[in-house]
Order: C-alpha cells, then sequence, then structure tokens
C-alpha cells in the first residue's frame, strides 16, 4: 500500500535512480532556484580563488538568475560550528547556503546530521564525474560520501622548492631525513593541527608503515602505538636538523611558502599540486621553482561542497554544485593562470570540445616528479597522530 | 523627584545596550564552564603549564616595561619644549594596529628579515642565518612588540591626564612646593607626582597586562610556538571542529582569565603593601641626591605655570638636562621605529618576491593594492560602524556619569573589565549564541552591538578617571550664575575634558575599526568589514595583501587620533 510515509522513502531513494528519470525534477530545481541568494561560505585566504567565485557569482546570476554571495572564512571549522548552534537553537532559515569542506569537518557535519541530501547523484553534470579513476571523489578521508557533498576539485599531497638550490629533490621521508641532515635548518613542517602539518605526519606514518592496510579501518589507541613506534624513531632523527632545530614549528603551510620565497627555507609543501606554479604566476615564487611528488606515492583527497540541513535556499545551492562541476567552470579552475586546481571530471567522458578546455601547456613549477595518490588514512588517526605529536614535540 | 527619575533614566540605554548583551554574552559564554570533562582534558594538555607561563610572563614583562618607558618618556618631557606637542605622534603611533607592529618588527628581526640582509652586505651570506628571532621560545620578540605597542598607549593615557586643568594647577602647586623643599624636578615626578599618578592608571594598566596576555594575533605573528602562548592553545582549540576540543577550548580561556585576574590581584595587593610602607618615599634619589643649592630661586617659579626645566646649577642642571635629552632621544627612537615599520609595510605590499639577501625587493607590483580597490565597500561599512558606535558609546558612557553616583561606577567598570579582560574568542562565542536566540544575527542592529560592547568598554574606562575627577567648583559656579544643566554641560564641562572626549572617543573609533572575531561571527557573513576581509584574505601566502590591508586598517584610526590631538589641544595652553 502506498501511503504517505513509503512515498517519502521512495522520494529519498530518488537520488540513485538513473538521471534521465530525474531531467523534470531538475529543471524543477532550476525553476525554484531562480531569484534565490547562495551564501557560499569558502575559505578566502587566496585571491585567485575569490576572483574565481566572483566569476562563478556573474555566470550563476546569468545563466541560472542565481545570487552567489561569497562568505570569506579563514577556516571552515568556524562554519561547522555556526550550522551546529543554528540547528540547535532551532534556525530553520540557516545563514550558510553552500560550504567548501572535506575531511573532519565533513565527517563532524555528517556524523552529526548537519548536512542536507544525497543530492549529488541527482546533479546532472555528476555523471561526468571521474568516481572509478578519482575514488576520493566518493570516498571523503575513507568517510564515504553518500550523495552528501558534491565534488568541486582534486588534491595530492606536493612539495616544492626553487630548483636552483635543489637539483636532486627527495623523493621519500628517508630521503627528505637526509636532505635535512644535509641543510640543517632549512627543512621543517607546519606544527599540527594545521592540517598541512597533519598531512605530512600521516604521510610520514603511511611511508613508514610495513602494512598499509591498516590505514582503512578505525584504529584504537593499542594498535596506533605500535604503528607509531618507526614513525616516532624518525621523527626523533628527523628534529634535530629541522629549522630551529625541531623546537619551534611554523604555524602554517603558507608561513612556510612565504620563509621558502625569502629564502629562509629550502622546501615547501601544498595539497594542490599546481598551486607552485600558480605562484610562479603571480610572481611569489621564483621562475627556477620546481615541485615534485614522492615515488612511492603521496597521500591525496578530494574537496567538495555540501549543503547545510537548514540551508535557507536549497534549490539554488544545489545549482551551483552542478554548474561548479560543468566542463567550462572545471577547466577555468584547472587553467595554472586562473586557479590551478585539478579536475574531478573524466575528461573521456566529455565531448572532445569540452575536453580541449583542459589542455595546458606545461608551466615553470609544475610537478616534475608525479608520483600516485595514496588514500587518506582512516579520520580516528588524526587525533591520537596530533596528541602524540603534542606530547613529544610540544613543549619545546 | 520627576527630575530625579528623569535623570536616572539616563543610564537606561547603557544597561540595555551595553550591560545587557554583555551579561548575556558572557552567561552563554560561560555555560560550559561545569564540564568535568573539559577541565580534566584541559588538566591533561601537555602545553597547558608551560604556555601559561608564557602567557603570565610576556603580559606582566610587556605591561611593567611599557610603564616604565610610558613615565620615563612622559616625566621627561612635561613642560619641556615637546610637551604641546607631544599628544599629536603619541595618539598617531596609537592608532597603528597591533598586528602592524609585529609583522614590522618580524619583517625587521627574522633570520631572513632586513637587520640580517644589511649584516649579509658585509658578510657576504647568501642564506639567511639561523638566528632565533622572531618566535622565540621565551616569548621576548611578542615582549618587544608588545611593549613597542603600548607604550604610546600608556603614554597617551598620562598625557590626557596631565593636561587636565585641574590636575595642571595641583601638579604646578605640588611642585614649587617640591621645589621650595629643595627637590629636583626629577625627585618631585617621583616622590608626588607618580604616586598620585599611578592609581589612575590601574586600570588602564589591566588593560595592557590582559591584553597582553591574551593576545592571539600578534602571538601568531611573532610569538613562541611549542608551545605557545596560552592564548593560542585555547585559540586553536576553540578553532577545531570537534566539540570536545571546544569545550577544552572554553574552559581553556576560563583558567587563562582566572589566572590573570589572580596575578593581576597580587601584583596589585604586592603594591599596595609597598606603597603603604611609605618608604618609597625616601626610596631613590632623593632630596639629598638632587638637592639644588640654596640660594638659586629664580623669581617667578611659585607661580602657577611652571618654570622650564632648565634652572639650577653645575651638575644637577646638567644631570636635568640630560635626562630631558636622554626623553627626546627615546622618544624620537621609538618614532623612527614607527615609520620604519610603516616603511616596511609599505615596501612589502608592492613586492611579491623579496628574496635573501637582496636589500630591494626582486620586483615590484600594485596588484595588492588593485584588489583592495575592487571591493570599497567594505571599508565604507567598517568607517559607518565606527562613527555611529563611537557616537553612541559616548553617549552612553556620558549619560551614565552624569545621572548616577560615582560610587556605582565600580558597577561599570567590573563590566569594562569584563568586556576587555575576558578572552576575546571566548566572549564573542557567548555573544553569538546568545545573539543567536535574540534572532539578531546576520542583522544591522546586531553587528552594531557587537561593535558597540568593546567600544563602550574601552571608552569607559578611558574617561572614567578624567570625568570622575572634574573640579566640582565649576559646577558650583555656573550653577551658582544660574546656569540651567545642559548649559552647564555644553559651555564648561565638556569644553573643559574636550582633551579626554575626543582622546575616548578616538580610541573608540580605533577598536569599533578593529573588531574582527565578534563581528565575523555576528554578522554570519551578511556583512563584511575591513577586518574581516583583512584577515579572511591575510590567511594566505600573500605578504604584499596582508601588508597593504595593515596599512589600510591603520590609516582612518590614524585620523581620529591626528583629528583627536590636534582639536583636544587646551585653549589655555597657548597662554
Amino acid at each position: 500500500m502506498l501511503n504517505r510515509r513509503s512515498l517519502l522513502r521512495f522520494a529519498a531513494l530518488a537520488p540513485f535512480l538513473p538521471n534521465m528519470a530525474f531531467a523534470a525534477d531538475w529543471s524543477a530545481i532550476e525553476t525554484e532556484a531562480k531569484g534565490q541568494e547562495v551564501y557560499f561560505n569558502a575559505w578566502a585566504g587566496a585571491d585567485n580563488i575569490n576572483a574565481y567565485i566572483a566569476w562563478a557569482g556573474e555566470q550563476l546570476k546569468e545563466r541560472y538568475g542565481v545570487t552567489l554571495t561569497h562568505v570569506k572564512i579563514t577556516d571552515t571549522a568556524e562554519v561547522v560550528k555556526r550550522v551546529r548552534d543554528e540547528v540547535n537553537s532551532g534556525k530553520t532559515d540557516g545563514s550558510v547556503d553552500l560550504v567548501w569542506i572535506n575531511g573532519e569537518n565533513f565527517r563532524t557535519m555528517k556524523v552529526e546530521k548537519l548536512l542536507f541530501g544525497p543530492f549529488t547523484q541527482a546533479l546532472p553534470n555528476f555523471a561526468f564525474v571521474d568516481t572509478v579513476g578519482k575514488p576520493t571523489t566518493l570516498q571523503d578521508f575513507t568517510e564515504s560520501v553518500d550523495g552528501l557533498e558534491s565534488p568541486w576539485g582534486m588534491a595530492q599531497f606536493t612539495f616544492f622548492g626553487d630548483g636552483a638550490k635543489i637539483s636532486n629533490p627527495p623523493k621519500s621521508m628517508m630521503e627528505l631525513a637526509a636532505f635535512a641532515k644535509a641543510n640543517p635548518g632549512r627543512v621543517t613542517y607546519p606544527a599540527p593541527p594545521d592540517f598541512h602539518g597533519t598531512t605530512f605526519l600521516k604521510q610520514a606514518m603511511v611511508e613508514l608503515a610495513t602494512d598499509r592496510s591498516i590505514f582503512a579501518k578505525p584504529i584504537d589507541k593499542d594498535v596506533f602505538a605500535e604503528v607509531a613506534k618507526p614513525w616516532l624513531v624518525f621523527l626523533d632523527e628527523l628534529r634535530p636538523s629541522l629549522w630551529r632545530e625541531g623546537k619551534q614549528y611554523p604555524k602554517s603551510q603558507a608561513e612556510i611558502t612565504q620563509m621558502v620565497a625569502d629564502g629562509e627555507l629550502l622546501i615547501g609543501l601544498t595539497f594542490n599540486p599546481n598551486e607552485p606554479a600558480n605562484l610562479v604566476a603571480a610572481g611569489t615564487l621564483p621562475k627556477t621553482t620546481i615541485a615534485w611528488q614522492h615515488a612511492a606515492g603521496t597521500i591525496g583527497n578530494s574537496h567538495f561542497v555540501a549543503i547545510p540541513t537548514n540551508a535557507k535556499a536549497k534549490a539554488a545551492a544545489q545549482v551551483v554544485a552542478n554548474f561548479l562541476l560543468s566542463a567550462e567552470a572545471q577547466a577555468r579552475k584547472n587553467d595554472l593562470k586562473i586557479w590551478g586546481d585539478p579536475t574531478v571530471l573524466d575528461l573521456t567522458k566529455l565531448s572532445g570540445e569540452d575536453a580541449q578546455q583542459f589542455a595546458s601547456l606545461p608551466a615553470p613549477g609544475s610537478v616534475i616528479f608525479p608520483g600516485p595518490a595514496i588514500l587518506e588514512p582512516h579520520g580516528s588517526f588524526v587525533p591520537l597522530i596530533e596528541s602524540t605529536w603534542l606530547d613529544h614535540y610540544g613543549k619545546g | 523627584m520627576s527630575a530625579t527619575v528623569k535623570k536616572r533614566a539616563l543610564s537606561a540605554p547603557l544597561a540595555l545596550l551595553f550591560a545587557f548583551p554583555l551579561i548575556a554574552s558572557l552567561l552563554f559564554a560561560l555555560s560550559g564552564v561545569f564540564d568535568i570533562q573539559a577541565w580534566q582534558l584541559l588538566f591533561a594538555h601537555p602545553q597547558l603549564w608551560p604556555a601559561l607561563g608564557l602567557s603570565i610572563f610576556t603580559g606582566l614583562t610587556s605591561a611593567a616595561l611599557s610603564l616604565l618607558f610610558a613615565v620615563f618618556l612622559v616625566g621627561g618631557l612635561y613642560q619641556s619644549a615637546w610637551w604641546q606637542r607631544l599628544s599629536l605622534p603619541t595618539g598617531a603611533m596609537l592608532a597603528v594596529p597591533h598586528v602592524a607592529v609585529a609583522i614590522g618588527l618580524s619583517f625587521l628581526i627574522m633570520p631572513s628579515g632586513l637587520l640580517a640582509r644589511v649584516f649579509a652586505v658585509f658578510t657576504s651570506w647568501t642564506e639567511p642565518p639561523t638566528w632565533i628571532t622572531n618566535h622565540d621560545p621565551y616569548g621576548l620578540s611578542l615582549i618587544a612588540a608588545l611593549v613597542l605597542k603600548e607604550t604610546p598607549f600608556l603614554m597617551w593615557i598620562l598625557i590626557s591626564i596631565l593636561n587636565r586643568i585641574d590636575v595642571c594647577h595641583s601638579f604646578a602647586g605640588q611642585r614649587a612646593v617640591g621645589l621650595s623643599l629643595g627637590h629636583s624636578t626629577a625627585s618631585v615626578w617621583l616622590h608626588i607626582y607618580l604616586p598620585q599618578l599611578l592609581p589612575k592608571l590601574v586600570w588602564p594598566l589591566l588593560v595592557v597586562f590582559t591584553y597582553a596576555a591574551t593576545v592571539v594575533d600578534m602571538a601568531l605573528v611573532i610569538g613562541p610556538t611549542q608551545p605557545p602562548t596560552l592564548a593560542v592553545v585555547v585559540w586553536v582549540d576553540i578553532n577545531d571542529a570537534i566539540v570536545t576540543s571546544n569545550a577544552r577550548g572554553s574552559v581553556g580561556s576560563v583558567f587563562l582569565t582566572l589566572m590573570i585576574a589572580m596575578v593581576a590581584m597580587m601584583v596589585w595587593l604586592v603594591a599596595k603593601v609597598v606603597f603603604s610602607q611609605r618608604e618609597w618615599l625616601t626610596w631613590g634619589p632623593g632630596p639629598r641626591d638632587l638637592i639644588r643649592p640654596s640660594g638659586t630661586f629664580s623669581r617667578g617659579e611659585g607661580q602657577i605655570q611652571p618654570p622650564p626645566f632648565s634652572f639650577g646649577e653645575g651638575a644637577r642642571k646638567g644631570r636635568m638636562r640630560s635626562l630631558v635629552t636622554l626623553s627626546k632621544v627615546k622618544f624620537i627612537l621609538l618614532i623612527f621605529l614607527y615609520i620604519f615599520i610603516t616603511a616596511i609595510l609599505l615596501l612589502l605590499s608592492f613586492a611579491p618576491l623579496w628574496p635573501f639577501p637582496n636589500l630591494w625587493p626582486e620586483t615590484l607590483s600594485i596588484a595588492a593594492w588593485s584588489r583592495i580597490g575592487d571591493n570599497p565597500w567594505a571599508l565604507i561599512t567598517s568607517l559607518i560602524l565606527a562613527i555611529l558606535t563611537t557616537i553612541t558609546a559616548l553617549a552612553l558612557v556620558i549619560g551614565w556619569m552624569e545621572s548616577q553616583p560615582q560610587t556605582r561606577d565600580r558597577l561599570v567598570t567590573v563590566l569594562s573589565a569584563v568586556a576587555l579582560g575576558v578572552p576575546a574568542i571566548l566572549l564573542a562565542l557567548g555573544q553569538y549564541r546568545a545573539f543567536l536566540q535574540l534572532g539578531i544575527t546576520g542583522t544591522t542592529f546586531g553587528l552594531f552591538i557587537a561593535h558597540l560592547v568593546p567600544v563602550t568598554a574601552y571608552m569607559f574606562i578611558v574617561l572614567v578617571g578624567p570625568y570622575r575627577s572634574f573640579d566640582s567648583c565649576w559646577r558650583a559656579s555656573a550653577f551658582g550664575l544660574l546656569a540651567s544643566f545642559p548649559r552647564f554641560l555644553w559651555m564648561i564641562k565638556f569644553p573643559l575634558l574636550k582633551a579626554p572626549i575626543l582622546a575616548a572617543s578616538a580610541i573608540g573609533f580605533a577598536v569599533s575599526f578593529g573588531q574582527y572575531v565578534p563581528a565575523q561571527l555576528i554578522a554570519a557573513g551578511r556583512y563584511s568589514t575591513l577586518p574581516m576581509e583583512a584577515v579572511t584574505l591575510t590567511s594566505g601566502t600573500n605578504r604584499p595583501l596582508t601588508a597593504a590591508f595593515t596599512l589600510l586598517l591603520m590609516v582612518p584610526p590614524l585620523l581620529a587620533f591626528v583629528a583627536a590631538a590636534y582639536f583636544g589641544k587646551s585653549r589655555w595652553s597657548k597662554a
């Protein structure tokens, strides 16, 4: 018997049915979206990214009648807290319509049921996403995405430095330690919980582990203590050759990048493989800059956009998410001169004309030694890595 | 009777717009204080004690050194030829944002900074030295930045006290007495002026100490990192997405506040005991030391207008002169440092790439400035907010002081101390939750109140001393001449208190202009102010943009302080 409840259940399943059935629904969403204002909460620390979002806003206004307002934030955790507070206080017309998110923040919002959806499979452009070749579009830091966030871009841990000073860049953690020993005080990493710092520590742990399968599952304290042993030995050995003998650490990746530009450090790190090239184009890094990844691979992930459960303009937020997945928007984002953020799309699924837009010439600062992407360790590793590090190296 | 009721009602706006939101914020901020698990987590934090030690050490040291420098400078320059021109440069220095000083000083002293580059010219270094300067583990560079920034603040307070006509007159009389008894000017300062000035400095000093012990932005730029100061530990926790870390951060900031209050209390008690001994009267250079040879009185010394410094004879005359000269040199050095920091920021704002050991940037670009030109609305919003909140806060504070007896000031003083003393991020979160319940987040009114609360707190603290010490003789004379109350205020009291009122307004304007954390939360992305734009953009790599925004944040408060100093000049000073 078809009652109201079973209808609802059917509706909840709907996004997983083939796209064709939803063409009509999508145009209904587009109609509803017209005139709505989307408050897009996104990290605003790079003006090229802000400029890209402003461009997207112009296109959305013109094509869909959607107003995109970039709410500039420094830390996505702020948004998680804001939505949580709003939901707890019963505010249904929330201040956040769309948020740029991944990893721990996503997991928190998912677990606390702060997200709207599933909605991503219903986005027409989601069909072009490379979910097979880029599994991180479905698994965000080993947390299943479940259609609650729409992929936006790709990231892979990448190192960079001045090619004029580094002829043979270290392509593993062991080589990095040797490099640091040969150049004392010129290498460091940001202190966790800065997320680049935490990633550096994860990268070291994954590279040093004999069995990588443990990283896919939740970990308990005792097993972690075992995994951490070779890792701590490595960090102890690395420490005296680090900047300030490993007694002080920079607070962020951005600070390290600045110190590389000033010449105080030799190696910087980033999650966007194209950031060094982008910074060369912007004139912040010298033209002789090179970028590389470790030969055995470096940690990779995807970043997404999600809609909070109490968003006011849910329809328009979905239109924005869909537009951000379009070949045109993705190609522009991929462009080194614009942003240089790698695409989530499968170029073979695109028409030849669309795929053409992604072609770009090699630029100074590009990755010259690429490595494969390694999946993020399970989220349960993060608090253990951070607290263990703090215990050992946080006291000066 | 109705007149009294009406008059009492003048304090209602302050209660409504300042006290109520503040108390509500505080209650929400403290709602997590009974979370036992959070306290356990806090005390298990490996950095807690060293970080607390650093916070207290940097706070106390910078407050003490700032006081020392401020007293020395103001004492040396009081009634000297420079005195009347002092408040302008001091006010200008006051307008420079804290974080600007930290960035500028950093670029001066860091291993790849300007000093090292100058050395490199002689030593032919190709790589930066491995100096430990900025981010040093003891917080010394943080202390230096704080002292650089707080000395002008205390000087400004001292100058505004000393420029009051009642103080001017009574000090001149006391000075005449001191000189008649054979004391030198320095001795008069140490034994007569200072004991009267210090009690008036208690609250400003508390503000300086609390600020220094809880500052986050400066500590991130130049402070120690592992362990950092406790304020940074708390800040990292409160910013975390995980609820248990947030809770630990909340109780951590309560703990930090309690510790600061305890230390301040201890310092105050020690000071009280020391001063009650009265031995300080003979401590230091005394009459025997600094006594002037008798018979050197020149005519006119007993007059109200104090004589210039350069009287007396021989060695003592020389010593006095050198003291003044030393103060002048130090003051010029201070101004020079500020000009230098501004120049560095200006240069950095045009320099995308400036590798070591170059003394001049490799490329120059106006990209950062043209980026700022793209969105003038943030600047306009900030300006309107600053003007409105300053005017409102002034009305609230004066409304209170004209309607309430002095004995009740303690209430507002304590509230103001809470507003300034509780780490901003904790209070901001509490305020956010309170405003959420009231349904005013994301509204113009909410944004206005979020700016008004700290502005009122600062202005009250700055204005309460001068305003309450207003000589009641003026009032009696005016009423004797049958002036109405408003007429007395407009024609007599406000003109006489012009300097402190304008000074407080300038500070209020600057405080409003610098609000970030509370504003960001309350605005909920519906409004954008200049600090919001600045802080978000500067979380990235772009140093030119950071420098440009820092400079832009400096200019409007600078103009406000210059205006306050210019228009606040006492009319009788030219006599």
